[in-house]
């Protein structure tokens, strides 16, 4: 079958737009933004205060896009974090600050080795094996800290958090950017994220292709650990403390972010940059409810509608995409 | 010579930058079983998706039964007396036959909302016994055998009293008795007047059933004659517009030495006592009826499924293939059967599928070589003659002739010294079909060994050197090419000789 090219420009349009839907959403955010704060969202004050925020969720965003790629799920990601900031923060007051990154992340890394061993070894649906963990979790953040905040972080704690580069950019964006490009490359360069790609377009032909599967699905999981721990470091340095109910509800961010950015809940398609947008659509959102004077009993609302139409997109991306290929 | 049932006068389809089809028409007698053939993408599955009323044509007329017919759903084709039997087996597991024949028209065994189950069977047993096919009706279907669920979809497609029956593919999954058995009841269908279309790749089958065969081609309707005015050549000639001169090009290869042998391989509850050897060189194929475990051999070789006995050697060195990756460094490729769920990543670029198997080969601490594997695929692209715009084409939009290339060519990426081939040319049009053989004829002119497994014995006979007979899990017969007989290697798999 011939398909001619004239008929190509408005199809390709529409697949540009459902490809960067979250470039257009947070294009069209911005505009109302500017709008109704007449101006108040682009002043420098916000902007770091909102970028400040969204490079946290960025963080777990890029963590979660590779579970989602590799055809997983995590829904521990919220309560992990609180676990791990726990953790660091209480490291950070023993140990110097190298030495407490480095074991928060190593932290991580092995409560993410947990859910992916869980799930995969035994062959669970991750779905409801990272609701189980999540639990677990959060009673170890709130039995090491007996319920309270861990306080009293030291200035080099509170610099990864609040600090700025070159006087006027935010620390923790650039950790964010720089996490993204280096997860970019290792998605769209390497082997090992071809075959992380693979394994959740369609893992059975990954087997046969001769792929590792079981081990690149559980890696996912260590992976998404490392981010959640990055991510908590960010946290705990901006908020000045760690505590135990910090990270509650993220990971419903995380996937809306990730969704509108483009990776599809099925996984087997990584949009890193996507990721970027998405977090940001949401910051943006929030923020702006924030300045319009929205009560937070109405945000939660907002937020789960968000995440509703962010899959019902995701759905007609794919129905939509789907029938091109026909 | 009957009465015309069913009639679809030019209709023209065209999608956004796709003509699927082009004036197109199909005409159907009222019992006679009518075959539908054309290469993938001829519009075949367009035409009966409007027939079905899943598709509305741009343009065209359709009379049912003398009166103008156009349906807007498949309930309302169904309700009309149309119905269709998809390849792919659409049945709840989890419900009996019975319940999956009458499933969405329990009403008509209720009285006031209560479901008479009674009355239910005694409509079933009536079906089974019309048609002389013998099935528990309080079966599980999930416990059933793939050629089992098909005859319940056969049933329920009775059960609407349909007058016209489309079967798409329906042998594509069962063995040999099973299939005579589905001839039966399709000639009793169209004794009761019935009338059946018929898809199907497989020549042999269109010859058998079909009084009429119509052939579709890039979207047009190309001709239709009756079965006994034509033989198997002048219908490829009519399906590829060309002539094939030669289907099974059987190159001159002499065999060198001994590349694989296994010896007494044995899995529980599948197969056992398996030992063969392979030269340089040799194409050796594989036949038997469904279930006679021969793909299950094929697997448990690659390690994909574990081995309980037996020994392996490549080139003459024994190997342990306990997973596909141990396969692969041991200079295997497996093509499996199942092109679908085990095959392609549908939704990912031809490049990504292409390079997957040797993508470690070309990488340089854990980083791709991206101009290494844009070269290495675009050579084998123009090697294996693929179909496409560009290297970043979803593998799903191919063509499954071009998509099983594409597998092929993800394995010879990897250099592989013994090539096994499950089913390599599964639902793939005839002259794909010929392009995979005469591949597989220069693989082997190259000096690799090929195991061949195929349901289908013509392209066995075709092309390869040997062909060995699988019976349930043990090899029961071996011929040499000088001596292939298809009625013995069929009596081999049947185990009717001595």
């Amino acid at each position: 079958m011939e398909k001619d090219k004239k008929g190509g420009i408005q199809e390709k349009l529409a697949v540009f737009a459902l490809n960067n839907k979250a470039l257009l959403i947070l294009i069209v955010l911005m505009v109302i933004a500017n709008v109704i704060t007449s101006g108040l969202f682009f002043s420098y004050a916000n902007l770091s205060s909102v970028s400040r925020q969204v490079a946290v969720s960025m963080l777990l965003g890029f963590g979660f896009t590779v579970v989602l790629v590799s055809g997983g799920l995590d829904l521990s990601v919220g309560n992990m974090l609180s676990c791990v900031g726990v953790l660091y923060a209480l490291y950070s007051l023993e140990v110097p600050i190298a030495l407490a990154v480095i074991l928060a992340m190593a932290s991580g890394c092995a409560l993410g080795l947990v859910n992916g061993v869980i799930s995969i070894k035994l062959k669970l649906a991750p779905f409801i094996v990272t609701l189980a963990t999540a639990q677990i979790f959060k009673s170890i953040a709130y039995l090491l800290t007996n319920g309270k905040a861990v306080t009293g972080m030291s200035n080099a704690v509170k610099y990864i958090g609040q600090g700025l580069v070159a006087g006027t950019v935010p620390l923790s964006i650039v950790i964010a950017v720089v996490m993204c490009i280096i997860l970019a490359v290792i998605m769209y360069r390497t082997a090992y994220g071809r075959h992380v790609i693979a394994t959740g377009g369609n893992q059975e032909a990954a087997r046969v292709s001769g792929i590792n599967t079981q081990w690149i699905q559980i890696s996912a999981y260590v992976v998404m650990g490392f981010f959640v721990a990055m991510a908590s470091v960010v946290l705990t340095g901006r908020v000045a403390m760690a505590a135990p109910g910090a990270g509650e509800g993220m990971e419903m961010d995380a996937i809306a972010a990730v969704v509108i950015g483009g990776t599809p809940l099925s996984g087997g398609k990584a949009k890193v940059g996507g990721t970027i947008f998405g977090c940001l659509v949401m910051g943006v959102m929030n923020n702006l409810l924030n300045l319009a004077g929205v009560s937070s009993f109405w945000q939660w609302f907002a937020k789960g509608c968000i995440i509703i139409i962010a899959i019902i997109l995701d759905a007609q991306t794919e129905n939509f995409l789907k029938k091109r290929r026909a | 010579m009957g009465e015309k049932i069913l009639e679809m006068q030019d209709i023209c389809m065209r999608f956004p930058g796709v003509i699927a089809l082009d004036h197109a028409r199909l005409n159907l007698e009222k019992g006679e079983v009518l075959g539908l053939i054309g290469e993938n993408g001829a519009g075949k599955s367009t035409m009966m998706n409007i027939l079905l009323g899943s598709l509305k044509p741009t343009s065209g007329k359709m009379f049912f039964k003398e009166k103008e017919y156009m349906p807007k759903s498949p309930s309302d084709a169904l309700a009309a007396g149309i119905s269709m039997i998809h390849q792919e087996v659409s049945l709840v597991p989890g419900m009996t036959v019975a319940e999956n024949i009458w499933i969405g028209r329990e009403k008509l065994f209720s009285s006031g909302g209560i479901l008479n189950v009674r009355k239910r069977l005694e409509e079933t047993k009536k079906i089974m016994d019309d048609l002389d096919v013998h099935i528990d009706p309080d079966a599980l279907v999930g416990y059933q055998s793939i050629a089992t669920m098909q005859l319940v979809e056969v049933l329920r497609a009775v059960s609407y009293h349909s007058d016209v029956i489309i079967m798409d593919e329906p042998t594509s999954a069962l063995a040999d008795v099973e299939i005579h058995k589905l001839y039966n009841i399709i000639r009793k269908l169209s004794a009761r007047g019935t009338a059946v279309i018929y898809i199907s790749h497989k020549l042999e089958e269109l010859f058998e059933v079909c009084s009429r065969v119509t052939v579709f081609r890039d979207g047009k309707y190309i001709d239709t004659k009756r079965t006994e005015e034509l033989d198997q050549k002048q219908l490829i000639n009519l399906i590829v517009g060309r002539e094939l001169k030669d289907m099974y090009p059987k190159e001159d290869v002499v065999l060198g030495d001994e590349i694989f042998s296994c010896k007494n391989l044995r899995r529980e509850g599948s197969f056992s006592d398996i030992s063969f050897t392979l030269r340089r060189g040799e194409i050796l194929g594989f036949c038997g009826l469904m279930g006679a475990q021969r793909s299950e051999i094929m697997q448990s070789i690659f390690g994909l499924d574990p081995l309980d006995g037996g020994e392996i050697y490549i080139n003459k060195k024994r190997v342990h293939n306990t997973s596909p990756q141990k396969a692969i460094q041991n200079h295997l490729a497996l093509v499996t059967e199942d092109r679908l769920r085990r095959g392609g990543i549908h939704m990912l670029s031809v490049r990504i599928n292409l390079s997957l198997s040797f993508l470690k080969r070309i990488c340089r601490r854990g980083f791709v070589n991206t101009k290494a594997e844009a070269d290495a695929c675009n050579s084998m692209v123009e090697k294996m003659r693929i179909k496409l715009a560009s290297l970043s084409d979803t593998f799903g939009s191919l063509s499954g002739g071009n998509q099983q290339k594409v597998i092929i060519g993800r394995w010879m990426l990897t250099k592989p010294d013994v090539l096994i081939l499950d089913e390599p040319t599964r639902g793939v049009d005839v002259g794909a079909k010929a392009e995979i053989y005469r591949l597989i004829g220069e693989l082997a002119k190259d000096g690799k060994g090929i195991l061949m497994v195929s349901s289908e014995l013509p392209e066995l006979m075709g092309i390869c050197d040997r062909i060995l007979v699988v019976r349930e899990g043990r090899l029961a017969g071996e011929l040499e090419r000088r001596d292939f007989d298809q009625d013995l290697l069929m009596s081999y798999a049947f185990g009717v000789n001595e």
